[in-house]
């Protein structure tokens, strides 16, 4: 039996990519602008707030103060959380939990961030500790490449088929209007591309951007009388390692793994049921290990399901992924984008890249150094 | 603009807790905590063991050889220390005794660098006060 005591009831996303003449406040603003307008929710009956600092904005952890006085909200319920690609499923799933308490009514979750034009964070040491430095560990592919190098070596898995993903969701990006990278490539673009850090490529690499988005979540009662079509809350879950080096798999992400099953069990589903997928992708590895982890196909056998991009593309033979172009291709919204199109995929309202009868999608997120998971599973 | 100092190798944090650590590499020893309480070994240094939370831990040091669990090959510069010295790895190695460390697999083509590779620790003299533990290929 599906959890469904919560629901999204509008989707808002500024324009994204690199906009010199915003910042991370403006960008919030006409993100919650355009879900407020979404939704057809008042602003005043928003009582919840919840936000993720983006990483140009100053203030960290008391992010929630600057946002909740910029949009003239004074909430009863807020708060701000940083876990990378992860937040954005855990923020959701936080109001939704307020919101099945009764702590709040109106729960707005808003990101905003001017990466792209504010200089990019991401190359600092890698990991919890700045001692990683001194092996020259630096920036967010280097955990990724070894995780993937790993499963080269035991499964067989090549750089070809992190390759198809590239293309694939390439391929759907070109579908929506809104991406910031819409020409197609190949396979051979992907193999030369430039190696950033073996076994990846800089067509492997996410892009870096400018943005924001936000996202209403309310009851399920309420979200019937908004202007949209509601899309419930069926199942969420959360997995977390944080013990990197210490503890031995954590190059497979187990609780990536250990994250969606209990989302399947809230949801009372299975991999089968699932009609689409919207799977973080920092880089392209991390959508072979999400397809193992959701159960799309064996440990191991990604590379393999991945090869022609026939089991991963719109209209093909198995789970399509990432249909407005994802991280990689549509904008680096750190996951909130993967979740609006999840929003817009239940809603059938994504046009030439809608996956026909689309019921059932997992959008998952991750984060840090690969510490973080989160993840939704959307239905009607 | 030149900043010859940015070009310097970047030096560990030494505290309280992993001292001992770094004393050791210094003197061409690689020292793990093992806990007083379960007789765990664990690395990194931590002030608590992650097992049994005691407190208590003695140090000892390990047979420094070990297996590549996996690696990274950086081709990109990130940080002006490591200019002209791509490409270069970045490994994961599983000593002998459990513990995970992340360091170079030095002395080796990083084309012929392979998960598995048996590897024996060895340490990189940067000055007087410092030496980087960093493994290169054993037998």
């Amino acid at each position: 039996m599906a959890w469904r005591q919560a629901a999204i009831a509008g989707v808002g996303v500024t324009r994204q990519g690199k906009l010199p003449d915003e910042t991370p406040l403006s960008l919030a603003a006409e993100a919650v602008r355009l879900a407020l307008a979404d939704s057809g929710i008042d602003k005043r009956e928003v009582d919840g707030l919840l936000t993720m600092p983006g990483t140009t904005s100053p203030e960290g952890a008391k992010n929630y103060l600057a946002v909740g006085e910029l949009l003239g909200i004074n909430p009863r319920f807020t708060g701000s959380m940083t876990m990378g690609g992860a937040t954005g499923g855990a923020l959701v799933q936080i109001a939704a939990m307020a919101v099945a308490t009764g702590m709040a009514r109106t729960v707005v979750c808003v990101f905003a961030d001017t990466a792209r034009t504010g200089g990019s964070r991401f190359a600092a040491a890698a990991g919890g500790d700045d001692s990683w430095g001194v092996w020259g560990m630096f920036g967010n592919a280097a955990n990724s490449a070894m995780g993937y190098r790993r499963h080269m070596s035991l499964y067989g898995s090549r750089s070809e088929h992190l390759g198809w993903v590239a293309v694939t969701c390439r391929k759907h990006a070109s579908m929506n209007p809104n991406a910031i990278m819409q020409k197609p490539i190949t396979l051979d673009d992907h193999q030369n591309s430039e190696i950033i850090v073996e076994p990846l490529r800089k067509l492997d690499c996410c892009l870096i951007s400018d943005g924001a988005v936000a996202v209403i979540v309310t009851s399920p009662q309420r979200a019937r009388d908004c202007r949209t079509r509601p899309v419930s809350i069926w199942g969420m879950g959360q997995g977390h390692t944080t013990e990197n080096l210490r503890r031995r798999e954590w190059w497979y992400l187990p609780h990536q793994r250990d994250c969606i099953s209990e989302a399947y069990r809230m949801a009372g589903v299975g991999p089968d049921d699932i009609d689409v997928a919207q799977l973080y992708d920092n880089f392209t590895v991390a959508v072979l290990f999400w397809l193992e982890h959701a159960g799309f196909c064996a440990e191991g056998e990604a590379g393999p399901y991945v090869e022609g991009g026939e089991r991963i593309r719109l209209g093909g033979s198995g789970i399509p992924i990432n249909t407005a172009g994802g991280n990689l291709s549509e904008s680096y919204m750190q996951g909130w984008l993967h979740i609006v199109e999840g929003v817009r995929q239940i809603r059938g309202e994504c046009g030439p890249r809608q996956v026909e009868g689309a019921e059932l999608c997992l959008v998952t997120g991750r984060g840090m150094t690969l510490n973080t998971a989160s993840c939704l599973i959307l239905g009607q | 603009m030149t900043d010859t100092t940015a070009a310097k190798p970047i030096r560990p944090t030494v505290t309280a807790v992993n001292r001992p650590f770094w004393e050791g590499c210094n003197r061409g020893e690689l020292l793990l905590q093992r806990c007083a309480s379960c007789s765990r070994l664990r690395y990194p240094a931590a002030i608590a063991c992650p097992t049994c939370l005691s407190p208590d831990a003695t140090w000892e040091q390990v047979s420094g050889s070990g297996k590549v669990f996996s690696f990274a090959v950086f081709h990109r510069v990130y940080h002006p220390s490591r200019q002209g010295k791509v490409p270069y790895n970045v490994s994961l190695v599983e000593l002998d005794e459990g513990p995970m460390m992340l360091t170079n697999v030095v002395e080796v083509d990083n084309a012929k660098l392979d998960v598995g590779q048996p590897v024996q620790v060895t340490f990189e003299r940067i000055d007087d006060e410092l030496a980087i533990p960093v493994f290169k290929p054993a037998g």
